[in-house]
This record gives C-alpha cells, sequence and structure tokens, in this order.
C-alpha cells in the first residue's frame, strides 16, 4: 500500500487509495461497532446480567440498531447555540480521530503512510480533537457543557504532557520517530520490559485523553449530567461517541505498536502466525481493560486529577527520560 | 497502593459467574404465594357489608347493592362493583377486612395498558380474573 | 488611569470572574429524585446553594387527618420508600404507646428481624447509589443483588417487594412462612461473608479513597447544632443510638455496638454505614436464634382503634436517622394531628453550610453521603 503512495499520481492510484480508505473506515466503523457491543456485554457479565441480547441473535445487532436510531433521530439544536460553531464542533472531534489511523502500520504490509514522523503525528493530531470538544461546551450555550467543556480541555492538555514524555524514552532507544522502526526495534525485547514506567505512564495518560474510565471526567454523567455533548443529540451525538470509540481505536494500535511489538510474536518460534494476528490479540487485550476498568474504577476528583498529572506521572516520565538517555549514552559508549 | 488491583480481581472473577438476571418476561416471574396482585371479587360470596370501600385508603372502591331477587331471604346482593387501578395501592387492607372473602388477592399483576380509562374495572372484570387466587387471605 | 476593577470583582488573581447560577436538578441524575439544587458557583467553587424541596410533596400529614389508623400504615410505606418497615413500625409504635397495648412476643421478633433486614437494605441501596454518584457503575448492581435477596424475603413474608404494609397496631399482620427463618438466617450467615467482597471491591481503592477522605467534615457541635441524627451524628463522634439509648420494642434483648467515628467527612460515614450492616446483621442473627416457637402475632386490640385523648410522641433509630411521630388525639378514630420529624429532611439542613467553598465535584460527594430519600425530605 505504501508503495502506491509513492508513485505518481493516476486516476488508478486515487480511486485505489480512495477505496483502500473506505475499507479502512469500514473496519473501524465495524470495530466501534462490535467495541460498544462487547464493552456492554463484558460489563454486563462481570456485574452478573447478560447484557444487551434483544436484537439479533445475542443482542449482535443492538449497536447497529442503536446507531440507526441516532441517525434516524430529529436533529434538535437548542435555540441559543451558536449555529455554526454548534455544527462544526463533532467534525472537529471526529475528523483527526480517523485522521490518525492513516499512520498505522497494523503489520508488515498493512499499513498506509510511512511517515518518518509518525509518533509525533498522531500526537499533533489528536490534540486537535481537544478544540471540537470546547467548540461543543461553548456552542452549547449550556452552562453543564461549559464545565465539561473546560474540564476536559483543561484535562486533555494536562495528560497530553505526560503522554508525550513517556514516549521519549522509546525514541531515544530506537532513534527514530517513525512506527514501523519502533516495531522493528523490538525484535529481541518488547519496549514494555526496558520502558515500564514509561508504559504505565503512557497506559494512565492514554485513560485520561480517552477520558475513559477512571478519567472520565468531561462526560461524568452523575456530576456534569453528560458534560460537553450534554445538547447533541442524533447524529451529531453519534459523531461524539464514533470519535471516542475511533480514539480508542488509535491508542490501542498506538499502544501495541509502541510498547506491545505491534505485529511481532512474542517468540521466534511463533512467528509462522501471521503478524496482524499479533497485532489484534495484543490490540484486543487493550480493549479489555478498558472495558475492566469501567467496569471496577470509580471516577476521580477533578483537582486531583491535575495534580496527579503534573505532580505524579510528569516528574515520573522525566526521570524516565533520564534514565533512558543515561543507558542510551552508556551503551553507546559516550562515557 | 494495591487497593484498585483487589477491586479489579474481584470483578474478573466475577466475569465468568453466572448471571443472576430474571428472564422476564420471556419466562414467567414467580411470586411467593402471599404476593398482593389485582384483587379476584366472587359476587356470589359478597355480602354488601361496604367494609372494603371503608377500608381503603384511597377509596378507590365503590360498589352499590340492591335488595335479594328471592323476597324470601333477607339481605342484599351486590349490583356493581368497581376498582378503581389508576389510584388502587394493592395495600391488601380491603381483602383483610372482607368477612366471607369475597374479594381476594391474585398473583397477576399485570395491568398495563394504552388507557387510563381501561384501569377502571367493574365487577365481571373482577370476578373473571380468578386465575391464580390467593390460598391464604 | 487607573483601570483596575475592584478587589472585591477580581478576587487576587486581578482576573475579572462572574458567578453563574447552576440549577442542579430535578432531574438530575444525582439528587436521587426530585431534589432540586440552586448554586452559586464561581468557576467550580459554590458560593452558596440552596436546596429546594417539595417536588414529591403529597401531604401525607394532612391526608392523615381523614383517615383511619389503620388506613395511615400504608402512607407510612410511601414516605422512606427504601425502609418501608421502620416507618409502618414507627406509626404503629405510637398508636400502641398510645393505648398501652401489649405486643406478643413473637410479633415483636418478627417487627425486629425485618426491621434490620430492612436497615440492611436500605444500606445496600445507599451504598450502591453513592458509588454510582462516584463514578463506578459495579457495586450498584452487586449491591442490588443482595438486596433483592432480602426483598424476596420481605415478598415471601408481606405479599409486597417495597411498600409492605406488614404491620399493624398491636402486632403484625403475617406469621413468618414455614422455612422463612431459616433462609433470614441462612442469609446473615452469607451476607457476613460477601461483605468482605464490598470492601474488596471498593473500599480499598484509592481514587474512592482519595476522594472522599477530609470532604464534607463538620464538628460535632454543629452536628448536635443542625440536630443531625443517625450516621450522620456518629461519624462526628457522638455515639447516640436510639436502640441504645432509649430502647424500644425488645432492643434490650440484644448485644450489639453502636459504631462511631471522629472524623466527620464522608468516609467516615461511608464505613459507618458498613458496619452498621455487621451490626444489624448481629442483631438478626441474635433475634433469628431467640425466636418463640410459638405464639400469638397480633395482641388484644379493639375493633375499632381509638386511642384515648392526649398527644404523644416516639422516635426510633430508622436507617437515616431518628424517625419520630407526633400524633394527637381526640380520642376519635382519626388523628386530629399527625406530624413527622423526618430523618432526611432534618439531615438536608446541613447541605447549604457543608457545599459553601466546595468544589462541584464534591457537591455530589456530600450530597450522596447524606443519604436522603426524596419521598421522606417531601413527605
Amino acid at each position: 500500500m505504501t508503495s502506491l503512495l509513492e508513485q505518481t499520481p493516476s486516476l488508478l492510484n486515487v480511486v485505489l487509495l480512495a477505496l483502500a480508505a473506505v475499507a479502512l473506515l469500514a473496519v473501524v466503523l465495524g470495530f466501534v461497532t462490535y467495541a460498544i457491543y462487547f464493552e456492554r456485554k463484558i460489563i454486563g457479565w462481570m456485574q452478573l446480567r447478560p447484557g444487551p441480547n434483544r436484537v439479533g441473535p445475542l443482542g449482535l445487532l443492538q449497536t447497529v440498531a442503536d446507531v440507526a436510531k441516532l441517525l434516524l433521530k430529529e436533529d434538535t439544536r437548542p435555540k441559543s447555540a451558536d449555529k455554526a460553531l454548534f455544527a462544526l464542533a463533532p467534525v472537529l472531534a471526529y475528523g483527526p480521530a480517523f485522521a490518525v489511523l492513516a499512520v498505522m502500520p497494523f503489520s508488515e504490509n498493512i499499513g498506509f503512510a510511512d511517515l518518518g514522523i509518525g509518533v509525533l503525528y498522531y500526537i499533533a493530531l489528536s490534540s486537535i480533537t481537544i478544540l471540537g470538544v470546547i467548540t461543543a461546551g461553548w456552542a452549547s450555550n449550556n452552562k453543564w457543557s461549559l464545565i465539561g467543556g473546560l474540564r476536559s480541555a483543561a484535562q486533555m492538555i494536562s495528560y497530553e504532557v505526560p503522554l508525550v514524555m513517556s514516549v521519549v524514552g522509546i525514541i531515544l532507544m530506537t532513534g527514530s520517530l517513525n512506527l514501523r522502526d519502533i516495531v522493528e526495534a523490538q525484535r529481541d525485547v518488547w519496549n514494555i520490559i526496558p520502558q515500564f514506567f514509561a508504559f504505565c505512564v503512557f497506559l494512565i495518560a492514554a485513560q485520561a485523553e480517552l477520558n475513559r474510565s477512571p478519567f472520565d471526567l468531561p462526560e461524568a454523567e452523575s456530576e456534569l449530567v453528560a458534560g460537553y455533548h450534554v445538547e447533541y443529540s442524533g447524529f451529531r451525538f453519534a459523531m461524539f461517541m464514533l470519535a471516542e470509540y475511533v480514539y480508542m481505536f488509535g491508542m490501542g494500535s498506538l499502544i501495541t505498536i509502541l510498547f506491545l511489538g505491534g505485529w511481532l510474536p512474542p517468540i521466534e518460534a511463533l512467528g509462522f502466525i501471521p503478524g496482524i494476528v499479533w497485532f489484534i490479540l495484543k490490540f484486543s487485550l487493550y480493549v479489555f481493560l478498558q472495558f475492566w476498568l469501567r467496569a471496577t474504577m470509580p471516577r476521580i476528583r477533578a483537582d486531583q486529577l491535575m495534580s496527579f498529572a503534573w505532580k505524579g506521572l510528569l516528574p515520573v516520565a522525566l526521570i524516565n527520560i533520564l534514565l533512558t538517555a543515561f543507558f542510551v549514552s552508556y551503551s553507546n559508549g559516550s562515557f | 497502593m494495591l487497593g484498585f488491583a483487589k477491586g479489579l480481581g474481584f470483578t474478573l472473577k466475577k466475569l465468568t459467574e453466572k448471571s443472576v438476571t430474571h428472564k422476564y418476561p420471556d419466562v414467567p416471574y414467580p411470586f411467593p404465594p402471599r404476593f398482593r396482585g389485582i384483587q379476584h371479587f366472587s359476587p356470589e360470596k359478597c355480602i354488601v357489608c361496604n367494609q372494603c370501600a371503608r377500608i381503603c385508603p384511597t377509596e378507590c372502591i365503590q360498589l352499590t347493592g340492591k335488595s335479594h331477587p328471592d323476597p324470601e331471604k333477607k339481605g342484599k346482593i351486590i349490583d356493581t362493583y368497581d376498582i378503581n387501578f389508576e389510584i388502587c395501592i394493592l395495600c391488601d387492607l380491603c381483602t383483610e377486612v372482607c368477612p366471607t372473602e369475597a374479594i381476594v388477592m391474585t398473583n397477576n399483576f399485570e395491568l398495563s395498558t394504552y388507557s387510563r380509562d381501561e384501569l377502571f374495572k367493574n365487577l365481571k372484570w373482577l370476578d373473571d380474573n380468578n386465575t391464580n387466587v390467593r390460598e391464604e387471605n | 488611569m487607573n483601570l483596575s476593577l475592584p478587589e472585591e470583582l477580581t478576587g487576587k488573581t486581578g482576573l475579572r470572574t462572574e458567578e453563574m447560577i447552576l440549577n442542579v436538578g430535578p432531574q438530575h441524575p444525582s439528587t436521587h429524585g426530585v431534589f432540586r439544587l440552586v448554586a452559586k458557583i464561581d468557576g467550580e467553587t459554590i458560593k452558596e446553594a440552596i436546596p429546594v424541596m417539595g417536588y414529591l410533596h403529597r401531604g401525607t400529614e394532612k391526608l392523615a387527618e381523614n383517615l383511619t389508623y389503620t388506613q395511615i400504615i400504608p402512607y407510612t410505606d410511601r414516605l422512606d420508600y427504601l425502609a418501608s418497615m421502620t416507618n409502618n413500625y414507627v406509626f404503629c409504635h405510637a398508636v400502641e404507646t398510645m393505648m398501652g397495648l401489649e405486643i406478643p412476643d413473637r410479633a415483636e421478633y418478627l417487627r425486629v428481624i425485618v426491621m434490620e433486614l430492612q436497615r440492611i437494605a436500605s444500606h445496600f441501596v445507599w451504598w450502591g447509589t453513592y458509588l454510582l454518584d462516584i463514578g463506578a457503575i459495579g457495586p450498584f448492581l452487586y449491591a442490588f443483588r443482595d438486596r433483592e435477596t432480602i426483598i424476596e424475603l420481605f415478598a415471601e413474608l408481606s405479599g409486597a417487594r417495597l411498600t409492605y404494609n406488614y404491620m399493624r397496631i398491636g402486632g403484625v399482620k403475617w406469621d413468618a412462612p414455614p422455612g422463612w427463618i431459616d433462609k433470614v438466617s441462612e442469609f446473615v450467615q452469607y451476607m457476613k461473608k460477601e461483605l468482605d467482597n464490598y470492601h474488596r471491591l471498593v473500599s480499598g481503592n484509592e481514587i474512592f479513597v482519595n476522594r472522599l477522605t477530609g470532604v464534607g467534615t463538620y464538628s460535632r457541635e454543629m452536628a448536635l447544632d443542625y440536630s443531625l441524627s443517625g450516621v450522620m451524628l456518629r461519624c462526628t463522634g457522638e455515639k447516640w443510638d436510639l436502640r441504645k439509648d432509649e430502647p424500644y420494642s425488645i432492643y434490650d434483648r440484644f448485644d450489639f455496638d453502636v459504631p462511631t467515628s471522629t472524623d466527620g467527612d464522608c468516609m467516615a460515614r461511608y464505613h459507618l454505614r458498613l458496619e452498621e450492616i455487621v451490626q444489624s446483621l448481629r442483631i438478626v442473627e441474635q433475634a433469628v436464634a431467640q425466636f418463640p416457637k410459638d405464639g400469638e402475632i397480633m395482641g388484644k386490640v379493639p375493633r375499632v382503634i381509638r386511642p384515648p385523648a392526649g398527644e404523644t410522641f416516639v422516635r426510633i433509630e430508622a436507617p437515616r436517622g431518628e424517625l419520630g411521630v407526633y400524633i394527637a388525639s381526640q380520642g376519635k378514630d382519626k388523628p386530629w394531628r399527625m406530624k413527622l420529624r423526618r430523618p432526611s429532611f432534618v439531615n438536608l439542613q446541613i447541605l447549604p453550610d457543608l457545599l459553601r467553598g466546595e468544589n462541584i465535584s464534591n457537591m455530589i460527594a456530600i450530597l450522596g453521603s447524606i443519604d436522603i430519600v426524596v419521598g421522606e425530605v417531601d413527605a
């Protein structure tokens, strides 16, 4: 697929690329549909209830029915909302969520763009979503959504710092910002072992970035009713929901690539199994962790959330960078 | 630092446990024998003593009697008997005071309708509601 | 030209901020029904909070003036609908006190067993919904699973799952069905073990502990000034439990402790409620062991209940605090006046004081820890 990008653009190339993008979109939408289904099922099982089981066999079509309902719903907009921004916000939130998937290498040969600065691209684009969230909170002209929007802006900006800092260690070790190179550098040992602290920091910061439990403050339904999307319904709400789950897809891919060795098998002997299977397995493990946490954790308090990011995670990430830099220099014989 | 890990362990253990959900309405929900459902009324037992209408805390029972058609016999027989299930709280007091057990509870409880008017049940409906009648009253 | 704004507008930061009125409820997920709170906030800090009550007002006290004594019992079910049994009891107890009725032993034991089970069930609901407010969805379902056992026991005993209408003046309506007592003791044994799981799931969680410790603190003096009762009072170190200090029914026959704490914060209230479940289980266990083999369940009661002219006030320890009933009788079959001292209503009065200067995210934690039932607040 990468080779397509490098050819001179012709009609055929463009159509092929567009088809590939649509195929990825279909995969992502399929993932979102069944991630929501399994989220509800797994949390249901953990809470000793069966979960969705009415629509379709085993409730498999539940999410399809839910989405259909959202799409067919009347598009309501509060009278005093800012018309243009209100419509723009869901697009701002969803657009980058899908765009970040362009750099993800899912296996040796499945992947789209092979950017030299893949990590940077992901982090830079994913920040745009915050704008969507603030815009939504502001444009709705609702006090709850304003508080929710501001909270989530503060949260996502704060946690972006330790998130980026924790990746620096890996970049130092690999010497590259390219996601493919990072995976290939994990042939001997996955980054989760030498970079364990970074992994912990990244995992926690990723939860906060995704606005998922225990950091689901922006939409804390028991405090802020529904946070920034309180006034959204129907299709626009579906866009926010989609953005959230697509980010889960993106973050799951990223964590697999950065820390869990991407498509590499855990031991060389299992190399005959295609890389994509390993990728899906590791990725599913991360997604399961999300559901598991959601079934267990209470929500952290807003002020503690901030101090945890700046006083807890950031120092750990910085120390990790320092230690990594020291060891990398040492092994290069700089001392 | 292990506090939340304990919680995670607990929820993981629960993942494989059997669910406790009742399969209602696919499977009928079994209520215990003393359950207070919709009343059954048997007009032949009623002696029109009016006690049920008087004890009802929400005044949802209305009844009228007429004199016995057989002039030989004394007393009254029931003419109309209505319970308004919009306000009935199924408190069991009417069945408790009834001296002849003309009004008794049943285990039926499904009363939902599309119109409030349908919640106004008359003598015939209450007489026909004769399944799952409660044993002890 | 001096452009700076006066200090009271800008605060310490020098930035001008505006206050905002935030309407919490009556349709807010964490106000437990139709309670409303009008909060004046500055940023995320609450300047002032005014509780607005009465959305669920049904005029129980006034209605009672036109109802006979037996007819009032189903109405008491609907005050604190999570603890109908204690409401039943306090009303019957008031009338029995006025008439000087003797209650048979078996009826008293049945009453104590159901009241203590009710306390446990009520605390389960509190535990589950409080954790739901804090953001954990799991505990709610575990608590309701165990509460379901109690509800089913009650349904077997009285025929209803929530509004039991079980007690009568002079006794109880139903005797325990065969095997019921065994089921109760089975539940007690099960619950003693299961409570550890409650602690395992929640009590040690760092996020939870950090969220509640030191939040919503008040002193013993303040609690007494606001005439708080129940756990709201005991969390400040005041050891006051009517079951011990003014034993009613047959509570003097049981051996149990009154857990107290001196912290006075949400965490103390959380632990006290769970500890109360343990103590209630102890009482039920002893009551089941002492349960009389046979005997009447109704005392000698006149056909028409007409308490002598006069007035009386009785109070008991309900799950939420001191529940009192005042009845003024003129010797008729209907009370001349009935007044209820509802613990939820009284305990709620401290809320504006607790919320002043707090963060919005603490608002829900503090409101939840008071454990209100809006049916009882609004009566």
